[in-house]
């Protein structure tokens, strides 16, 4: 969107969205923009942004990058904590290194199938999500016990400094590293060559499969580490724990403005996005909405800030 | 000189069928074993029952691939074989009489076809890219058919119900629409459509300069796969009897998983819907297997998805294979 | 053939903020033959698009037989009879030779697309080139198995399809060789007889001399001048292409200071799927030309060297052995590429001046990056190309197409290489941009780096070169220095005869 020549930037247009539906959820419905409200869709939206931070970076890849093995992911992630951790604090880091290296195999083997044997992403990652849930119901036989342990619901969950949960502090620390991992290492100016043009990544001595091997292995990392905290706020898990966020984190990234060709893209736009569709769907909750308005809504939404993106990319 | 001649057209033959080949050996391969660990695959009883359940999908995925062939993708047609179950459970009922069911099956197919092309218009006309835009219009779609029918149910006549299960002359009707689609196919390739779908997803600039109208072309194609995704509905509702507002949510990703077995590169510009049509085929008996092979019922999905992802990976491995010796 | 004329007159084109054409004129009718000339950017390729139809004007007016005309879309345009041949080609790599010439334009029957006479067409069009082209290239070949040269007759013959009253060449013959480059230009002579008007956009001036009769001049995306090129000599033409025209730079390195120098590349017996035993040396500050007619493996020596193509044989680099299996291996022994196509192999187009400038040497960096110094270090390079941009930060599509060149070049000098490969650099680079790039080189030279240099331009080698090795059917045919450097010698071994001459292979 130009206006009197200045370009916005999508991140920025999603991030004054998120106040404007803010706002307007106040003047709908009274009670709706209060400082316990914000406090709750920031920490919603955490879970979400960093859910889709491995997204980010699989789309920025470009190759029509997408991982849609995330949702799966999250569930195995959230599970290995609830079993391996089974309620012992002391089991918290074990549990979770064993969680982020079994995402990190599963965002390798994707890799592997992409780089390599060139299976289109989009299949290649439905393709896991069918081998992580057949994994999941194979070794758990559909029973799933354990316990989540107590510190980690603390450490996400218990306010820090006036009412905001540790959570959100994580994800603004978080989403710096993020920031820095794609602005600021030559891993993420190498991520934006391959994901604009490859042949010229190559012949400029980008090695472009270990680059897409590694986007893909972080992804599953990520997706992994966004199981463990989701646990911390669910406290159980069940076998499609997951499922639910798996277009969300595409969503929020379509919508803070990265492009799904690849090559250009942030992470901040990620957050702002998750803010968006978290604020949407409580705002279309909270004003009592069936799900059927709330879909059209959403996707009417989704339409519109393509099209405004859409038009603003033509210039 | 008399060589060139015959060569040049079996060339040709071959390089058009190519992209089937790998998909025509895995089919002959899972029929196989199928065949194998059920005698009867063949009856016409088993046949039948089969075919009943692969058709609404060997639909959708026929839709997909004019749609990847062309260099797009939908990912709304899922949705729109929701909504159009959805409309035609709620025009139909047990009692239902034949004027009924043609209004009811005419408004399913307009539905179908007003859906596919506001994508078509989206992605045409407002230049939005069509996995993001396909993806927002599904949830337009979903919300539309929840609204229609909020929660499972309804009935159509059991006539209708029983034409679908009907053997004309020892042939499964399914079947019969199966070859009825290949047949339309093969007139539409024959068509300008036809090469202009493969030139656009070539090469979309190309077409352009070369007097293709890209944005009509782009607005027929999702105009199509919608209404593909229509029909697929109807042979649901015949199938099921019922109606389900979120039956085809996840036959999406299925048709496209079915697309790319059948050698259709995703990118565009090659491939057919025969090898969709197989691809289906492919999945299904590979679930056949899989039931009758007793495979522990919590180990079925595994077994299921490894299957899948290998065959995915059969062609650029075998290709991987090759350039490394 | 129903005669026709077309005239143009102030069209205006703007990108964005960036005026492609500000006073576009032209006119011509039957049976002329007309050269656009100007230098890069000068909106010739707009003005060619405008005429056909590919491209809106923003102002200005279309007049066709003296009718005012909005050409809305190629097929407008080709329904009043205009057609061009398209720089970047409009074929599509997956379908065949006959499907891409008839597209759009099939012949039918019964509504159904009618193959056999397609093909029966296909023929007739493709003895226009016979014996200029390989016998592979038949109605039935796909597209993408033909190589540059014969995709562009494809191209021509696509065009001619619509049997049109006016056709564009639009550097048509940037990528045939002299044998097809010859047959065109007798096309096109008989065109002209057939009562047809031809536009012709090319960047080697004697074409333009041989086939046009009138030029018309564009500068900064005016017409300036309309020339009847008889009496217009080139030197005057170049004049008003651009006015102050930039000096060229002797070649300096004297042949025995030179063999003092350490050996920088070896190369034995290096074979290919496409290269038949080369070897070769180069020394330090040498500049060592590759010519010959296209396509017979020059780009495939060049990527071979830099890690793109498997190979056999033995490199040394730096008197180190070598067998490079990456870009990335050959860029840490200093050896740099610059891309035949900076478009598609050689630029980020959507990022940055500063991403595209620093590509290959992120890694120097540091862990977290330090910007300001990668900042500053493109900063320098841009001073030192004269690079004229807005900001680092801007894209590199904002750039010319001389600019741009000139940042796929700077990513290497970044690095300071000790051996360039430069696969045609100067193809489609306008004089002026030519000139400072040639002075580029020549720094380069002075400060010892070793240059291997592909050029399709004949003139260029031999004016530049200390020695040239002639490439012919992925062999080199001959090696010229010294006395024996002279266009004559060049043509006879590029055609792949050594006859009398010395061969010094």
């Amino acid at each position: 969107m130009t206006i009197r020549g200045y370009k916005f930037p999508a991140p920025l247009i999603a991030l004054s969205l998120a106040v404007l539906l803010f706002f307007l959820g106040g003047v709908l419905r009274s009670g709706f923009a209060n400082w316990e409200q914000a406090v709750n869709i920031v920490r919603l939206a955490a879970f979400l942004g960093i859910i889709a931070a491995g997204q980010t970076l699989v789309i920025i890849s470009g190759g029509e990058g997408i991982d849609l093995s995330v949702g799966s992911v999250v569930t195995l992630g959230a599970l290995i904590m609830f079993r391996i951790g089974d309620g012992s604090n002391s089991m918290i880091l074990p549990a979770l290194v064993l969680a982020l290296a079994a995402g990190g195999m599963i965002g390798l083997i994707n890799g592997l199938g992409i780089a390599f044997v060139r299976i289109p992403p989009l299949v290649m990652t439905l393709g896991m999500t069918g081998v992580v849930q057949g994994v999941i119901l194979g070794f758990t036989q559909g029973v799933l016990e354990g316990e989540t342990p107590p510190l980690l619901a603390t450490i996400i969950t218990r306010p820090i400094v006036g009412r905001v949960p540790g959570i959100v502090f994580f994800w603004l620390i978080f989403g710096l590293g993020m920031w820095l991992l794609i602005e600021r290492t030559a891993y993420g100016k190498k991520l934006f060559a391959i994901g604009t043009n490859r042949v010229a990544a190559t012949l400029s001595g980008v090695r472009v499969n270990r680059e897409i091997l590694i986007t893909y292995a972080l992804s599953g990392l990520l997706a992994a580490l966004g199981g463990v905290i989701v646990l911390g706020f669910t406290d159980i898990v069940f076998l499609n724990l997951g499922n639910r966020y798996l277009f969300p984190s595409i969503a929020a990234v379509v919508v803070g403005g990265t492009v799904l060709a690849g090559g250009q893209g942030s992470y901040w736009g990620t957050m702002s996005g998750a803010l968006v569709l978290t604020l949407l769907t409580s705002l279309l909750t909270a004003l009592q909405f069936s799900e059927a308005i709330q879909q059209m809504a959403l996707g009417v939404i989704l339409l519109l800030l393509l099209s405004i993106y859409g038009r603003q990319r033509t210039n | 000189m008399n060589l060139e001649i015959i060569r040049r057209p079996f060339n040709r033959y071959f390089l058009r069928h190519n992209p089937y080949l790998f998909a025509l050996f895995l089919l002959l391969l899972s029929l196989a074993i199928n065949y194998f660990l059920q005698p009867n695959l063949f009856d016409l009883r088993v046949l039948n029952g089969n075919m009943r359940i692969f058709l609404p999908l060997m639909i959708l995925a026929a839709g997909q691939s004019i749609v990847v062939l062309g260099g797009g993708i939908d990912l709304s047609v899922g949705t729109v074989v929701s909504l159009v179950n959805a409309v035609l459970i709620t025009n139909l009922a047990r009692e239902s009489g034949p004027v009924e069911v043609l209004w009811a099956i005419a408004l399913g197919l307009g539905i179908g076809l007003l859906a596919g092309a506001f994508n078509g218009l989206c992605v045409a006309y407002l230049r939005l890219q069509p996995i993001v835009t396909t993806y927002a219009t599904s949830f337009i779609y979903s919300g539309l058919a929840l609204y229609i029918l909020p929660r499972p149910g309804g009935a159509i006549p059991a006539e209708l119900a029983r034409l679908y299960r009907s053997t004309p002359a020892s042939i499964p009707f399914t079947l019969l629409m199966v070859v009825l689609l290949l047949l339309i196919w093969k007139l539409i390739r024959a068509t300008r459509f036809g090469t202009f779908l493969y030139a656009l997803g070539g090469d979309a600039e190309a077409s352009f300069t070369t007097g293709i109208r890209v944005s009509r072309m782009r607005l027929w194609i999702y105009t199509v796969s919608g209404g593909f995704a229509a029909l697929s509905a109807v042979a649901l509702t015949l199938s099921t009897s019922t109606g389900d507002p979120r039956i085809g949510e996840s036959m999406t990703l299925d048709s496209i998983v079915a697309v790319v077995l059948g050698g259709t590169r995703l990118s565009g510009g090659y491939g057919g819907i025969a090898g969709s049509i197989i691809g289906v085929a492919i999945l299904g008996t590979i679930r056949n297997i899989i039931s009758f092979a007793n495979v522990p019922t919590w180990w079925q999905t595994l077994v299921d998805a490894v299957i899948i992802v290998s065959a995915l990976a059969g062609p650029g491995l075998i290709k991987l294979l090759r350039r490394g010796s | 053939m129903k005669k026709i004329t077309l005239s143009a007159q102030n069209l205006i084109k703007r990108y964005g903020g960036v005026v492609a054409l500000a006073n576009g004129n032209l006119s011509i009718s039957s049976g002329e033959v007309l050269a656009l000339v100007g230098a890069n950017g000068s909106g010739k390729s707009t003005l060619g698009k405008i005429i056909t139809g590919v491209v809106q004007p923003d102002g200005g007016d279309l007049h066709v037989d003296g009718q005012p005309v909005r050409l809305g879309s190629p097929q407008v345009a080709r329904r009043l009879g205009i057609t061009a041949v398209y720089q970047e080609l409009s074929l599509i790599a997956d379908m065949s030779v006959t499907e891409n010439i008839w597209l759009s334009h099939e012949p039918r029957r019964w509504g159904l697309v009618d193959t056999r006479q397609m093909d029966r067409h296909t023929e007739t069009l493709l003895e226009l080139f016979a014996g200029t082209v390989s016998p592979n290239l038949q109605p039935s070949t796909l597209i993408g198995e033909l190589p540059p040269d014969e995709k562009q007759v494809v191209e021509i013959l696509k065009a001619l399809s619509w049997d049109p009253r006016l056709i564009i060449l639009d550097e048509a013959t940037a990528s045939l060789d002299s044998r097809q480059v010859a047959r065109l230009f007798e096309l096109v002579a008989r065109w002209q007889a057939d009562g047809r008007a031809v536009i012709i956009v090319s960047h080697r001036m004697e074409e333009n001399y041989r086939v046009a009769q009138r030029a018309t001049v564009l500068r900064g995306g005016e017409a300036v001048a309309d020339r009847v090129l008889a009496d217009t000599p080139t030197a005057e033409l170049v004049q008003l292409m651009i006015p102050d025209s930039a000096v060229r730079v002797k070649k300096t390195a004297a042949d025995d200071e030179l063999t003092q120098r350490p050996v920088r590349l070896a190369v034995n017996h290096l074979k290919t799927k496409r290269l038949k035993d080369i070897s070769l040396s180069i020394r330090d500050g040498e500049l060592l030309g590759i010519g010959g007619l296209r396509g017979q493996g020059q780009e495939e020596l060049l990527r071979a060297l830099f890690g793109v193509v498997p190979y056999e044989g033995e490199v040394r680099v730096s008197q180190k052995d070598v067998h490079f299996k990456h870009p990335q291996e050959a860029i840490g022994h200093g050896v740099a590429l610059v891309p035949g196509d900076r478009g598609t192999e050689g630029l980020l187009l959507s990022r940055s001046i500063l991403e595209n400038l620093q590509l290959p040497s992120w890694a120097q960096y540091g862990r977290i990056l330090n910007m300001k110094s990668a900042r500053s270090d493109a900063q320098a390079a841009g001073r030192d190309l004269r690079l004229k941009m807005g900001a680092l930060s801007d894209p590199v599509s904002s750039l010319s197409g001389g600019n741009a060149q000139k940042v796929v070049l700077g990513k290497w000098l970044l690095r300071s290489p000790k051996l360039l490969l430069l696969n045609d650099p100067t193809k489609g680079v306008d004089v002026g941009a030519k000139g400072e790039f040639y002075q580029i080189l020549d720094s380069l030279r002075a400060a010892g780096t070793a240059v291997l240099f592909y050029s399709s331009d004949d003139e260029e080698l031999l004016w530049l070169c200390d020695r040239i090795l002639v490439m012919h059917d992925g062999g080199v045919s001959a090696e010229l220095h010294g006395e024996h450097l002279t266009h004559a010698n060049l043509v006879a071994a590029s055609m792949g005869s050594v006859g009398s001459m010395e061969n010094h292979v």
